[in-house]
């Protein structure tokens, strides 16, 4: 993959990454304080302007891989599978482009779109490529108390289990939303540019561990044997 | 009832169409009478798929291509697997179209 060769296994830049953990980088890592973290892909959101008006039924007749329900929604929907991504055409000539997992990936992505626009006929141009949204992960590995977190932060933290079992930190320097799970696992959405997520990243992991929540050891003894024998009946 | 006229393309749908441009080009069939057997075919395949076909097939395949326009969807499978009750075939590509036929009826 790409974003391996751009980021591949080099040592993690302490400067920027103080807690160690880089959010939606490969596999397993091992920082130097025995920290096993594994962190997860990510979803790049991006908009191109093609620059000229699309016949989207032609389009949806002519091009492979290609849905229009106009009842449904005003917009071709096709989908290449390298890089694996799917796009939304309009009649406008903009472009969303969705899937991605590094920025690079995503504008080459939006390329091959507009190459088979073209190809189709249409002048299409490339006019204001911008990357609109990156989503990452991470898992801190501990579990953590959302209650506690979510009271001491209540400008931020909102956090309805009944509704959603994580907790929504609405960061405001940078603008990030935070998805923060009991389990140690976190989504970070909103960002436009990767060192946003980084940061956001930074600022909440002193917090997380502040929350760490102790893990509590179940033991089946005694007493537990006599409330499941009591369950099945007492005989 | 409005049909489509999806099954013309089958082999019995091309050897109905022969002998019937044959009989119109011989002069024992007018074309008006012709068109209406054509019609009356696509109604008769409709209804005997609906109500006289009982067996099932399953197709299980590589999706390589799909496309869903003026509500068609067209699907390329490669590798596919045809399967009933006594036997199964393996086939380098199809192509599936398939249309809704609740779409007719309203």
């Amino acid at each position: 993959m790409a974003d391996q060769v751009l980021e591949g296994s080099q040592p993690v830049d302490l400067s920027k990454h103080p807690s160690g953990i880089v959010p939606t980088l490969h596999s397993v890592h091992d920082h130097g304080f025995n920290r096993h973290i594994s962190c997860t892909s990510r979803n790049i959101v991006s908009t191109v302007n093609l620059d000229c008006k699309l016949d989207l039924k032609a389009i949806a007749l002519q091009a492979r891989n290609a849905e229009y329900n106009p009842k449904r929604f005003a917009a071709v929907i096709m989908r290449i599978r390298e890089p694996k991504t799917t796009a939304l055409i309009f009649a406008s000539g903009k472009m969303v482009c969705t899937g991605a997992k590094s920025e690079q990936q995503s504008k080459l992505a939006a390329r091959k779109y507009a190459r088979i626009i073209q190809k189709l006929g249409f002048p299409a141009k490339f006019k204001d490529f911008k990357i609109q949204n990156i989503v990452g992960s991470c898992d801190v590995k501990f579990p953590i108390r959302l209650e506690g977190l979510a009271y001491s932060h209540g400008a931020f933290s909102s956090y309805e289990p009944e509704l959603f079992p994580g907790l929504i930190y609405r960061m405001k320097q940078p603008k990030i939303v935070l998805l923060i799970f009991v389990s140690g696992k976190i989504v970070l959405t909103g960002a436009k540019v990767r060192d946003e997520t980084y940061t956001a990243f930074e600022n909440i992991y002193p917090v997380l561990t502040e929350f760490r929540k102790n893990q509590q050891w179940y033991e089946p003894d005694a007493c537990t044997s006599i409330v499941i024998y009591k369950i099945l009946g007492g005989r | 009832m409005a049909t489509f006229e999806l099954y013309r393309r089958s082999t019995i749908g091309m050897c109905l169409t022969e002998t019937l441009d044959e009989m119109v080009s011989n002069g024992v069939l007018s074309p008006e009478i012709a068109i209406q057997v054509l019609v009356q075919f696509d109604k008769s395949m409709t209804e005997a798929l609906e109500s006289q076909v009982k067996s099932k097939v399953s197709i299980k395949g590589h999706l390589h291509t799909y496309r869903f326009c003026d509500n068609v969807w067209t699907f390329i499978l490669q590798d596919a697997i045809f399967k009933n009750e006594e036997n199964q075939e393996n086939v380098g590509r199809v192509k599936i179209v398939a249309c809704d036929s609740k779409l007719l009826t309203q």
